[in-house]
């Protein structure tokens, strides 16, 4: 059952009551605008909160708490949705029937998670000096071992150069110059605007009744001073000039990324049918990408496409032989325009729809996968249930995919190049 | 068919052995639409050396996960669309000593079901499908050599063992993979496929059985002669080299840190010690321990640190792994800490605390089908009843978890394998 209640002025907490399940999810979110100018601070201060907090100061009394709660987990909650970024924390936690002797875990959990947001460990009005330090070098690494995954890091270079002057060009976890330059105080100011001035959404999946949930949490927010600044309104993507770029690693595979457009987003009627088209087009076994040039030319292992409708984008990927980038980069255009012909058989669409049916219908089998939808859904300003979604999936016909794929350009690439040569391999 | 229910972890489990041979286990979920199905084989990458029919045999490395692969295809038929068109996501895996093939759907799941137990019970290899095969897995075998992470596991693994087939990847390398042919493929089909080298498990809420009767129907009653792997080569007990490295595009250094010892017995001896390794790998390096604190604060490790206790057939180790500006530093730190619990002992409240955690984890474990298909199908092979575990819990002292630290955590079982960055100068 799925209640959403308001708690206080942009404060809602939604909850699905569900007795299923051997653990529970709540997670608290701010929402903030997905801006460079503060990307990284949204991204450390969750961070610093878990370092410490009154009765917790340190990270070994921390676990210890969490210990005691029957091995509860508490982590940062950073995501992007749409031209928003989400920031806060998110926890997992046993349900109480399974906790020895008539315990309880949700009520200490929330008690816990309501002293790590609001009362952290500060020396002189400001986050902990020690602490930030130790954070914002990890951050750091973090941002520095992006490139250790190199489809990610290819994938991620193009859509940087496509979407420059766009949110969506903004890395999640800021940059590496914004990091350096936070400070205790900068941070500390930051994160008590983000408790003033954000919309919250909380959620909930849970053995709980709502109400009860509601009266463990609103404490939370009773005595917070709050003058909540609404998020600028949705822009929309301009792409930026093409370009084609490529760059070199001593890696034995290359990696290879193209990036198209469409003007189909997600508020678009026709956004079903382009998912669909996506499908057909890269994502799974049974797309064109995997099917043709995976399996009958032996090209690739990983192959596949992705389309990110906030912005109506869309990219594929390959990990190839260096050498063989021309005729990838080909095969991948001839599946593309197969679409745009109409090559889609019944069999293609069928495989496609029954892809994203089945997903959506074992969303309501795991505590995640329902946070994910609906969280996403809420915070999207896209409020559809599962049903309502496969509803249009189902109605999409093979004249609706060709439609969207014709709607679908290419716009730029990017390369990263192999120059290793591993014996191991050989 | 036996039924029996769990009180702790209220899960209910039934199971049975067919006439074939193929052992059978439902956890039934009533009220959920997702099914979960794992059909399993008892045969990994390093199962590279068995007798079958009256003759020993060496096969490539690299060929459990070839055969992986090229099981996907039935003659003139198209198994992956019509798994699609029952709405069935399908996959496999290959470790180093199981292979499992997997399917999760809502809805068809009998259709599902049967055609599963059909493509992986039918071998099917031309000249040219196998050809074709090569260029694929070389590509992933690419993909893979750039991944530091596994790189750093793998190098560790040659360094600790010394004739041990974990040795090897699991997916080979371009020049074993090119040694294979149809004819070793239909060989390793023959002597590790049959239903008694196998366990079929779902998770869902399925008729039990109708499982049982559609496994009898695809796969029939008959017993196959099965293969019958040879003893691996006899293993030093301590590590073979204490160091490894290589250079490769991370931006900061990787490493992963292993302890060799004994590999477990089968039956409630695997699962406890399982039990026992993971709380001595809380208590020695976890996030609530002194060690984990220290290094964190210092720097020396970050949340990409993590570790406990890994089995594959023939071996056994402590590890864990991370990010760290000085893997030495992590390494020493590590021996030393163990030193002092082998001596001090672990503290009793902690240790109650730890249990705790680690017990309600593995049940939150639970809510995860493709998680509780793996282990019910991983401890079957090891002749244990998985859902048992919270009563290993209640067994396991303080003392015994000292003394496994004591026993394992040395300077002579240890290995350190780090990944550097390339150095500017050499780009």
């Amino acid at each position: 059952m799925y209640t959403t209640t308001e708690l206080f002025p942009d404060v809602t907490l939604r909850c699905i009551r569900d007795g299923r399940f051997k653990h529970g999810v709540l997670s608290i979110r701010f929402l903030r605008p997905m801006c460079a100018r503060e990307a990284s601070l949204n991204a450390l201060f969750p961070e610093l909160l878990l370092r410490g907090c009154r009765s917790a100061p340190d990270l070994r009394q921390i676990t210890a708490r969490l210990d005691e709660l029957y091995g509860a987990s508490v982590g940062t909650q950073l995501s992007r949705i749409g031209d928003c970024q989400t920031t806060g924390l998110t926890c997992n936690f046993l349900d109480d029937r399974f906790a020895a002797g008539g315990d309880r875990v949700l009520e200490p959990m929330i008690g816990f998670l309501s002293e790590l947001l609001l009362c952290p460990v500060l020396e002189k009005d400001a986050f902990c000096a020690e602490y930030v330090r130790g954070e914002k070098r990890n951050l750091i690494s973090a941002l520095e071992a992006q490139r250790n995954d190199k489809q990610a890091y290819a994938t991620t270079k193009l859509l940087k150069n496509m979407c420059k002057g766009d949110s969506f060009a903004v890395p999640r976890l800021g940059n590496i110059p914004d990091v350096r330059r936070i400070t205790p105080r900068s941070a500390f100011d930051h994160y008590q605007t983000v408790l003033r001035e954000s919309p919250v959404e909380i959620f909930y999946v849970g053995s709980a009744q709502a109400e009860y949930v509601a009266e463990l949490v609103r404490p939370m927010f009773d005595e917070l001073p709050r003058a909540v600044r609404p998020l600028p309104p949705r822009t929309d993507f301009v792409p930026a000039k093409p370009s084609h770029r490529s760059e070199k690693m001593e890696v034995s595979q290359a990696k290879l990324a193209m990036g198209f457009v469409t003007p189909i987003t997600i508020t678009d009627p026709r956004y079903a049918a382009m998912q669909i088209c996506n499908s057909v087009f890269g994502a799974g076994q049974t797309s064109k990408l995997f099917m043709k040039v995976r399996e009958e030319r032996s090209l690739c292992y990983a192959i596949g496409s992705s389309y990110y409708g906030a912005k109506g984008i869309v990219t594929a990927y390959a990990g190839i032989d260096t050498e063989r980038v021309g005729q990838t980069r080909e095969a991948i255009l001839a599946q593309l325009a197969a679409c745009q012909r109409g090559v889609i058989t019944e069999r293609e669409l069928d495989a496609a729809k029954e892809g994203v049916l089945s997903g959506l219908r074992a969303v309501y089998d795991s505590p995640e996968a329902m946070h994910g939808f609906f969280s996403v859904a809420a915070i999207g300003g896209l409020n559809r249930t599962p049903q309502e979604y496969a509803e249009q999936i189902r109605a999409v016909r093979v004249e609706d995919v060709v439609a969207a794929a014709n709607t679908v350009q290419f716009h730029s690439d990017f390369f990263l190049k192999g120059a290793a040569h591993d014996e191991n391999v050989l | 068919m036996t039924k029996t229910y769990y009180d702790a972890l209220d899960e209910t489990l039934f199971r049975a052995t067919l006439p074939n041979g193929l052992r059978v286990i439902v956890n039934k979920k009533s009220g959920f639409a997702k099914k979960q199905c794992y059909f399993a084989v008892d045969f990994g990458s390093v199962h590279t050396d068995f007798t079958f029919a009256g003759e020993n045999h060496h096969v490539s490395a690299g060929i459990a996960h070839y055969l992986e692969h090229k099981m996907f295809e039935l003659p003139g038929r198209d198994v992956t669309a019509e798994f699609a068109a029952l709405g069935t996501a399908v996959n496999a895996f290959t470790s180093y000593d199981m292979t499992a093939y997997y399917i999760s759907c809502t809805e068809n799941f009998p259709q599902a079901l049967r055609l599963l137990l059909e493509f992986v019970s039918t071998p099917y290899f031309t000249d040219e499908s196998v050809a074709r095969e090569q260029g694929i897995i070389a590509q992933e075998i690419g993909m893979s050599a750039d991944e530091p992470g596994g790189r750093c596991f793998e190098n560790m693994a040659a360094a600790l063992y010394e004739r041990h087939p974990i040795r090897v990847p699991i997916l080979g390398t371009v020049r074993l993979i090119a040694e294979i042919t149809p004819q070793m493929l239909y060989l390793c089909h023959r002597a590790f496929y049959t239903p008694e080298n196998m366990v079929l498990c779902v998770v869902g809420d399925v008729d039990e059985n109708e499982v049982c009767d559609i496994a009898r129907r695809v796969l029939g009653d008959e017993k196959r002669p099965c293969g019958e792997k040879l003893p691996f080569p006899t293993e030093r007990e301590d590590a073979f080299e204490p160091y490894v490295r290589q250079n490769m595009e991370v931006a900061m250094p990787l490493f992963s840190l292993a302890f060799k010892t004994t590999c477990p017995e089968k039956g409630e001896a695997a699962v406890r010690r399982e039990v026992v390794a993971d709380l001595a790998a809380e208590a020695l390096f976890g996030e609530s321990s002194p060690l984990y604190m220290r290094l964190y604060e210092q720097g020396l490790i970050d949340t990409s640190f993590g570790g406990g206790f890994d089995t594959v057939d023939g071996c056994a180790m402590l590890s864990c792994s991370g990010d760290s500006v000085d893997p030495d530093a992590v390494r020493a730190a590590i021996l030393a800490q163990g030193r002092l619990l082998a001596a001090q002992g672990i503290d009793e409240h902690a240790f109650l605390r730890m249990k705790r955690s680690a017990l309600g984890r593995r049940i939150q474990d639970l809510d995860g089908f493709a998680s509780t298909c793996y282990r019910l199908c991983a401890f079957e092979m090891s002749e244990f009843d998985y859902f048992l575990f919270p009563q290993i819990y209640d067994m396991i002292s303080a003392e015994e978890v000292r003394g496994f630290i004591e026993q394992t955590v040395k300077e002579e079982t240890c290995c350190l394998s780090v990944i550097y960055p390339i150095k500017e100068e050499s780009r």
